[in-house]
């Protein structure tokens, strides 16, 4: 009787340990926790570190698989294609300093109160609802010698001779695709920068107002300060898009005529040239790169900032006190000398 | 509850398919074991003296290897169109990529019109035809699930894997006497597809642009047909070779010019080049052929002005209505083309189809190939694969789809080809069909292009676009671009070990 009581005793009490809030909450947080851990590791982890295993073999996706060590990597410094791929990423985060400006810019004007302030809104953020491969075959007639872009610049003024063919020039395809990337991102980072600045707290604009601040130096000390983090976001995602810039040159130019960037490089060489170690070296390379450049970008703007933030303030205000508590010191030190040389 | 529900069906799902691919892959193999019972069946048999149990399976064995013998029976030569299953009563289905002939307006022949013609002879056989739009990947699919019907155009599979989806058609060697082309998909001596048309490579040009421009004979070697585009940008408003750099893919079919084409030998391709050292070098013999000729006229026509203006903005469809209106002399690409430029506007008549300005040894050459090639399963009834066999030489034999669609004759006695090849007739062009690689060697082209990254034939259009921008920009002289490509070709040949032995 004994032996068959304490199981069910030992059920009973695992039944009521399920029913305590203590247990539930343990499930609910390894069950929200674990569902997603395990399908990111299955779908981003795990293919990643397969990535990186590929990266060490010469492989096709079909056949055998011969391991080849550092080799992979030791070709992307040796490969002149690889490297100036890279280059290009120049003309791309060039692009994205002044995408990002311009936003910044027309975001602040546009969250202030302006006529047609909301059509404005819609015109710039409308590019980006184009898809991308849309956007390659609207460029490629845009810049098509003596079409869209011809035809405005010759209203303009411009004799259609004298104008350069935007593509087959290799000193300026590189920009007219950046221009490319830019009239379709610029919309994105402003709807960003409009969304942060709205959670500024107005009442800051008319205390400064008051003040007898202007419309810049409210930008510099509030605005800015204010939409920092957005900032470095869009920063962040600038660089690693003109890291990664693909459709547009794939589309418009694929990546022919000396347009051809690091990820239009990176297809190349997995697809055509069925050398899948290879880009996966790449691929692994290029995430490299962003982390350097993530970290470096974080480091400057630590070093940037340092002086816009209200704690600096604080910074001079703790030097001033702490050289006239010194002072205090010295003071009632040579007080107390004074006092005992007087006794 | 529903965590058991999914498992047990996803377990049953998993068996399923592990059964199902059992099934196919077992299938190539089994035509052999099932012979292999039958002799050792017959020897048993003589001998008389089976048990019950052993003759029963016997029995199972017997009727299995007759199937085998039966199917495998059915072969090309086994047909005689009008006489061999004229009572046959079946209905069979053919997946094809041609989806435009479904349509009743198709300006040639249709579907219909074809199998109306072909129940002529054969009342009691039903043909149904699924046109497939994406038909690359999708027939790939299909294949692979089973059931897809019972002849299709053969996709992209390992020639290892004919045997397991197709019947033969026979030995190759005889077959090949009585077909053209069918060197794709032969596997150990078995034949597996008949090719639906075939094509060769040439030059689509403007008749009337060539007219106005005063030239009276088409050109034979590269130097005619560069002062050729030099009359055509002298005298006339049109540009003289449009490029279609932009596309892309247009670029890489120079390719297809630098075998048969440019050197007379079906072996070059597969085999010789893959073998030779410095294939892109100028030829010792006569630097007007081989790859080198081929590539340099490329590389002439934009050094002197003779392309369009802005070749990065070059649109294909665009460019299709301009040689049909005389704005494009000619442009570089396969004679599957021609009915394009043909029906994209009004001057369907102006577009003629002119060989390679090539000539090795006195003689012009022209690459030919297949287009997709019939393949009838092996998975249906005996039947059904006769029905099948029958449709397909019938179509090869019998149908002219191969003339209608302006092909190269199938059947190795039809000498008649369209009018469209009139000006090959003319200047005695020989049409070369390139050989495969050798059974040992079947991967090594495949290895080469991606080896060497030139993707010859296999996507490497960039290489070709290059030749544009250097020979435009002037900033480096073609033989210095063929020295390149030679040092990744030889590169490649050291890398994959391969014997050097031309």
């Amino acid at each position: 009787m004994a032996n068959a009581g304490s199981p069910a005793k030992s059920r009973k009490s695992f039944r009521e340990i399920t029913q305590t809030r203590k247990f539930q909450r343990t499930a609910i947080i390894i069950g929200f926790t674990v569902i997603p851990l395990f399908l990111l590791f299955l779908f981003t982890y795990l293919p990643f570190g397969e990535m990186v295993g590929f990266s060490f073999f010469k492989m096709k996706y079909v056949g055998k698989r011969t391991f080849v060590g550092w080799n992979n990597y030791k070709s992307i410094f040796r490969r002149d294609d690889i490297f100036s791929s890279l280059i290009l990423s120049l003309y791309y985060m060039a692009g994205a300093v002044i995408q990002i400006a311009v936003a910044l810019y027309l975001a602040t004007v546009l969250s202030m109160k302006v006529r047609f302030g909301k059509l404005f809104k819609a015109v710039i953020f409308f590019p980006y609802l184009i898809n991308g491969i849309a956007m390659g075959f609207i460029f490629k007639f845009f810049y098509t010698h003596g079409f869209v872009l011809d035809t405005v610049l010759s209203w303009a003024g411009f004799n259609i001779d004298s104008l350069p063919y935007w593509l087959r020039d290799q000193r300026i395809n590189n920009w007219a695709l950046v221009y490319a990337s830019f009239w379709r991102y610029v919309g994105q980072n402003m709807v960003l920068f409009i969304g942060a600045i709205m959670s500024i707290d107005p009442s800051l604009y008319e205390a400064a107002a008051i003040d007898g601040a202007n419309k810049f130096q409210q930008f510099k000390y509030i605005i800015l300060p204010g939409i920092q983090t957005i900032v470095t976001l869009n920063i962040i995602l600038s660089i690693t898009g003109s890291l990664s810039a693909f459709e547009g040159p794939y589309v418009i130019t694929s990546g022919a005529n000396g347009t051809g960037t690091y990820f239009v490089v990176m297809d190349r060489i997995a697809h055509t040239d069925q050398k899948v170690g290879l880009a996966s070296a790449m691929a692994v390379f290029l995430l490299l790169i962003i982390f350097a450049c993530t970290i470096a970008q974080k480091l400057i703007f630590k070093y940037a900032f340092r002086n816009a933030q209200t704690d600096d303030e604080s910074y001079a205000a703790r030097k001033q006190r702490r050289k006239a508590e010194k002072q205090a010191a010295k003071e009632l030190k040579a007080l107390k000398k004074a006092q005992k040389e007087a006794r | 509850m529903n965590l058991k529900k999914v498992t047990a069906v996803t377990l049953a799902a998993a068996t399923a398919l592990s059964l199902a691919a059992c099934g196919s892959s077992s299938s190539g193999t089994s035509t052999a074991a099932s012979s292999a019972a039958a002799d050792t069946e017959a020897a048993s048999s003589e001998a008389a003296s089976s048990e019950a149990a052993s003759s029963e399976a016997a029995t199972s064995e017997a009727s299995e290897s007759s199937d085998a013998s039966a199917s495998g029976d059915i072969t090309w030569d086994s047909v005689t169109l009008g006489e061999t299953g004229t009572d046959l009563n079946v209905e069979i289905k053919l997946l094809t990529h041609r989806t435009d002939m479904m349509a009743d307006d198709y300006a040639g022949k249709n579907w219909n019109a074809y199998l109306e013609e072909f129940n002529k002879m054969y009342p009691g056989i039903t043909v149904n035809i699924e046109a497939i739009t994406d038909y690359a990947n999708d027939s790939l699919l299909r294949l692979q699930a089973g059931g897809w019907g019972d002849i299709m155009m053969i996709p992209a599979v390992d020639k290892a894997d004919l045997p397991t989806y197709f019947i033969s058609y026979g030995d190759s060697d005889t077959l090949g006497k009585e077909v053209n082309y069918i060197n794709n998909f032969v596997y150990q001596g078995q034949a597996y597809g008949i090719p639906s048309t075939a094509n060769a490579n040439g030059i689509v040009y403007n008749k009337k642009v060539f007219e106005e421009a005063g030239i009276t004979e088409l050109p034979k070697t590269p130097d005619e047909f560069i002062a050729d585009l030099q009359k055509i940008k002298d005298n006339t408003d049109a540009i003289p070779l449009y490029t279609n750099y932009a596309a892309g893919w247009t670029m890489g079919a120079w390719d297809a010019y630098i075998s048969g084409t440019a050197t007379g030998d079906p072996d070059y391709m597969n085999y010789k080049m893959i073998h030779t050292a410095n294939p892109f070098a100028k030829n010792a013999d006569d630097e007007n052929t081989y790859p080198y000729a081929v590539y340099k006229i490329l590389y002439d026509a934009v050094a002197n002005g003779l392309i369009e203006d802005d070749y990065t903005t070059t649109d294909w469809e665009g460019c299709k209505g301009m040689i049909n209106n005389g704005e494009i002399g000619c442009m570089v690409l396969g004679s599957w083309a021609v009915t394009q430029m043909q029906g994209a506007g009004p001057n369907a008549d102006d577009i003629g189809y002119m060989p390679f300005p090539i000539t090795v040894n006195g003689k012009q050459y022209a690459s030919a190939g297949p287009d997709y090639n019939f393949g009838i399963s092996a998975e249906v009834s005996d039947d059904e694969k006769l029905a099948s066999m029958i449709f397909v030489k019938w179509f090869t034999l019998d149908s002219g789809f191969s003339y209608n669609e302006g092909g190269l004759p199938i059947a190795a006695d039809d000498t008649n080809s369209p009018d469209l090849y009139q000006p090959f007739t003319d200047a005695g062009v020989e049409y070369v069909a390139d050989n495969p690689a050798p059974d040992d060697e079947a991967d090594l082209p495949n290895e080469m292009n991606s080896e060497s990254e030139l993707a010859v034939n296999a996507g490497g259009n960039e290489k070709v676009q290059s030749i544009v921008e250097h020979a435009f920009n002037g900033d480096e002289d073609f033989d210095s671009i063929m020295d390149e490509w030679n040092q990744k070709w030889s590169d490649a040949q050291d890398s994959l070990g391969v014997e050097i032995k031309y």
